[in-house]
């Protein structure tokens, strides 16, 4: 497949070269090329389809402690001289962050790290027709599940990237990458309710795609959710399907492991690292290298290799997630875990894998006396991040088990409860879920909870 | 330009597409931030950028590129006319959009100073001096403290097959503080100014970011994050709660504004953002909330985050009642779900957060209308309640309807006077149930509130919108939702 690697490189030289002209001591930069297109499902037709090119600039500039920094969708080498120049304009004018004291240096990469199995030349060259048939093999899987089934929404998108990440100080990344994902809400109705069921899957080469699959479960569990009774607030056990710990464990990683949050106190596990905090059976990690990851990758956002990190190990908290500033900070070493959002830059876990175990959902289910079972939830959020409390409500499928049985559908519930709390005792852990995920999803499976804090419902 | 839109529309047309629109927009947005002394972000960034959305078989199709070239424009048109074409072969019935007057006007916001213009120092020196103030007000309790300020412009031109031809130069500001309080025996207590998440946000020039006067205000929100942490824990129980603006403004955003996009009703959001409970049939005959309850869709009015000439359709800005004294009256909608539901306009809200991302229903300025009364009246009126304060923590069903909230500060009100500082407060509630229970809302501090993080959509976006509206109260509300330690 083809690719802009020597291109980019080019433009990096430029602006290596032009920052060092300006005097920067140091200068960091970055550029991505991204083509993304996406066809939307609603109604159980296509109701948007779209296509984007980017080309992302990204420049920091050091002058000592002082920095500046620059992110233009550019690409001519005049525009991206101004770019140089705006971000040293920038650093002159700023304070000093005295906390900074290098930008990383080269490390090695993962030599075992297979890079052309990140791209699929079919991915790539996916055509809108293609991705029209993938939409249509959904809505007619869909209403073929059951008569009920009213609508089928949801998405097919493939994406190729293509980033460079270099230094003043010969940090030198490239990496291309191609993925595909479809995700699928299916509506239901009858004279009485309305009903949801949802899945989705990823992969690098887009004909391995699931589409019938999660099309399929997505009717099913719509399907069966007729019938649907309210449940009052308390404390129960629960089944968490792997969409569903996923969310749990993303929220748990983002708010206690970045060490950006935990060098601001927002973290939970403030002066708790080394605590036996968790469940032993509960063994969570980050590992972008994990080749069975869709979104696998080399490096993070300065171009420090990724590595894998324990975070929790049979229950104890082992490490946090660092980037250059706050390694710098804590004295020790980056982690590789740098991620440029919106705003400023922290250091969070992307790819979280969860030590799976031998359980299945049905044997899950036999051994729950009175819980609720969760597809996925919607909506998560920290109610008070600095005690890992967390709200968020049942989407697209709950059950009542009772007695080793699911007995009947929820309507809508929501849970506030804390990571602390809820993951100190797990029951059992299932093996990882046959469909794939983007990050910030790695591999989570399911699990039971003996005991689930929900606090109210689209009653009350 | 306009060499550059006739040339995408005519080969849009030549293609076979019934209707197209461009739109080549200019995005400049400065960040800074300071944190605990130190610089944390000083960015600018830039994107520059095209979108063609057409009509073709029925379809409707949408292609971006970040080159607006002569070549780019033709390959990108290509692709918009071959996608709109793909996606007619699901549909039953062809796109329709309603009709619109057509525009050939241009729009500015009015500023007295453009954030652009003044001096970066200066706003890094501002910025500076609250950090600083922050920091020395209590070393030993203070241990975390920010200020921020953003600065955004869009240069923005629209023109479509029918006609239209529309310049826009649209600009927004704003910025604000934090602190966190930390004190042996308390969980950290974080406190805000104006508003929590970097502050608060108008389309003004940088006159807007002066008149919040951060400096002044550091003194007393460092106080309240100190007294935080020796406040009670919010009691749980049913009371009366009062809201003020930074947290009311988020209520009516979760509650009426997204509920209230015709896009979501009509399913088009069914697998990201979620359905609505406001469904068509409800239109005219729903009670959303007491008499006292009228909100409105106003993208007129000065200052507000949503407020511009023309939407991304070229609709002219204009204001629409949704609930009329309780009554569900109206939706936000764009030109394609006007006429699906038989309206005879949209409501002029199609906006797009960048160039190359399709235009979808969002929230312009959506309001609160003052029902007359003055806060303090509303709390001398309130014999036993809770007035809680600048919001923290929001999560909200899929149809809108079980909300729960988290807000930084609240205090006990008791015979009408504003009493003990409660920490850690909370309250939920559903939907037309809180909105039914409102009794109060006052004029004399009712403002428009800008949030520039409003996320919607596949591919995600992010718009600025905006919220006026003052303090209300409610009645019969579940506070101190259990906390799972």
């Amino acid at each position: 497949m083809e690719n802009n690697k020597e291109l980019l490189h080019s433009k990096i030289e430029l602006i290596l070269k032009e920052a060092e002209a300006l005097g920067a001591s140091q200068t960091q930069t970055t550029i991505t090329l991204t083509n993304r297109a996406l066809t939307r499902l609603a109604n159980s037709i296509i109701d948007q389809n779209v296509v984007e090119r980017h080309a992302l600039v990204r420049v920091v500039v050091y002058f000592g402690q002082k920095s500046g920094s620059v992110e233009f969708e550019v690409f001519e080498d005049h525009e991206i001289k101004q770019a140089v120049e705006q971000a040293a304009s920038l650093a002159r004018i700023s304070p000093e962050n005295k906390d900074f004291k290098s930008l990383p240096t080269p490390k090695q990469y993962s030599s075992s790290f297979d890079k052309k199995s990140m791209i699929c030349e079919t991915t790539h060259n996916t055509t809108p027709e293609k991705r029209a048939e993938f939409a249509k093999l959904a809505i007619d899987t869909a209403h073929s599940v059951d008569s009920r089934v009213k609508a089928v929404a949801g998405y097919v998108q493939n994406t190729t990237k293509e980033k460079i990440v270099a230094n003043s100080l010969g940090i030198d990344a490239y990496e291309i990458q191609t993925t595909s994902d479809a995700e699928f809400t299916v509506l239901a109705k009858d004279d009485k309710e309305e009903t949801a069921g949802w899945a989705t899957d990823a992969r690098r080469d887009v004909n391995q795609l699931k589409v019938e699959e999660i099309a399929r479960i997505a009717a099913e569990k719509a399907a069966s959710g007729f019938g649907m009774k309210y449940l009052d607030p308390g404390e129960y056990e629960v089944i968490l399907e792997p969409a569903a710990t996923a969310g749990l464990t993303f929220f748990t990683g983002l708010i206690g492991f970045g060490a950006r949050r935990y060098q601001e106190y927002m973290s939970f596990l403030r002066d708790r690292i080394g605590e036996q905090l968790f469940s032993e059976n509960l063994s969570l990690w980050d590992n972008p290298l994990e080749q069975r990851l869709v979104g696998a990758s080399l490096f993070d956002d300065e171009g420090v290799p990724h590595q894998r990190v324990d975070l929790i190990d049979n229950g104890v908290v082992k490490n946090l997630v660092y980037d250059t500033l706050t390694a710098t900070i804590d004295g020790v070493e980056s982690t590789g875990n740098h991620a440029k959002w919106w705003g400023p830059a922290e250091p969070i876990p992307r790819h979280i894998i969860v030590g799976e175990g031998t359980s299945s959902v049905d044997e899950m289910v036999s051994e729950t006396k009175k819980g609720v079972l969760v597809t996925h939830f919607h909506y998560m959020n920290p109610v008070n991040p600095t005690e890992g409390v967390l709200t968020a409500l049942t989407r697209d499928g709950a059950w009542y088990v009772e007695n080793g049985e699911v007995k009947y559908p929820l309507h809508t519930i929501r849970f506030t409860d804390g990571v602390l709390r809820f993951f100190k005792e797990i029951d059992m852990i299932g093996r990882y879920p046959d469909f794939l995920a983007l990050p910030p999803i790695g591999m989570v499976p399911a699990m039971k909870l003996p005991s689930f804090r929900f606090s109210g419902s689209s009653k009350e | 330009m306009r060499d550059l839109t006739d040339y995408a529309l005519d080969t849009c047309r030549e293609l076979g597409a019934s209707y197209a629109d461009i739109r080549i927009v200019t995005i400049k947005d400065e960040d800074i931030s300071i944190k605990l002394g130190n610089i944390s972000v000083m960015e600018l960034r830039k994107e520059i950028g095209f979108g063609i959305r057409c009509l073709a078989d029925g379809g409707l199709g949408f292609a971006g590129s970040y080159d607006p070239t002569k070549d780019e424009i033709h390959r990108v048109a290509e692709l918009a006319v071959q996608i709109a074409k793909a996606s007619g072969s699901t549909r039953q019935k062809p796109v329709e959009l309603v009709d619109i007057k057509t525009e050939t006007g241009s729009y500015s916001t009015p500023i007295k100073k453009d954030p652009f213009k003044v001096p970066t120092e200066q706003k890094v020196a501002e910025l500076v001096e609250v950090d600083k103030g922050l920091r020395e007000h209590n070393p030993e309790i203070i241990k975390f403290t920010k200020a921020d300020y953003r600065g955004h412009m869009e240069d923005k031109i629209f023109s479509s097959t029918e006609g239209a031809y529309i310049t826009q130069n649209i600009v927004f500001c704003g910025g604000g503080f934090s602190c966190m309080a930390i004190s042996p025996g308390s969980p950290p207590q974080i406190r805000s100014y104006p508003g929590s998440f970097r502050g608060d946000f108008s389309t003004s020039g940088y006159e807007f970011f002066e008149s919040k006067k951060l400096i002044e205000n550091v003194e007393h929100i460092a106080e309240e994050a100190i007294a935080l942490t020796k406040a009670k824990q919010c009691p749980t129980e049913k009371t009366t709660l009062l809201l003020d603006g930074h947290q009311l403004m988020l209520q009516i955003h979760e509650s009426c504004g997204h509920p209230t996009e015709l896009d979501r009703v009509l399913g088009t959001e069914a697998a990201f953002a979620g359905t609505s409970f406001m469904t068509v049939d409800l239109l005219n005959s729903l009670k959303y909330g007491s008499e006292h309850v009228t909100m409105t869709s106003d993208s007129t009015i000065p200052g507000g985050l949503g407020t511009f000439g023309f939407d991304d359709e070229g609709v002219k800005a204009k204001r629409i009642d949704l609930v009329k004294d309780g009554l569900f009256v109206g939706y936000q909608s764009s030109r394609e779900t006007a006429a699906l539901v038989g309206l005879a306009e949209s409501s002029g809200a199609m906006r797009a957060d960048s160039p190359q991302k399709l235009p979808l229903v969002r929230m312009v300025n959506i309001n609160l209308e003052p029902s007359g009364w003055i806060r303090n009246d509303i709390i001398e009126d309130t014999k036993c309640g809770i007035l809680m304060s600048t919001n923290k923590s929001w999560s909200i069903d899929d149809k809108r309807l079980n909300f729960q909230f988290g807000t930084e500060i609240a205090w006990e009100i008791v015979d009408g006077e504003v009493g003990q500082m409660f920490k850690n407060p909370t309250y939920t509630g559903i939907t037309p149930e809180f909105w039914g229970s409102m009794d109060a809302s006052s004029k004399d501090d009712w403002r428009i509130w800008g949030t520039p993080n409003c996320g919607k959509g596949q591919p995600p976006q992010v718009m600025y919108v905006g919220h006026g509206c003052g303090t209300a109260r409610f009645h019969n509300v579940r506070v101190g939702i259990m906390e799972g330690k």
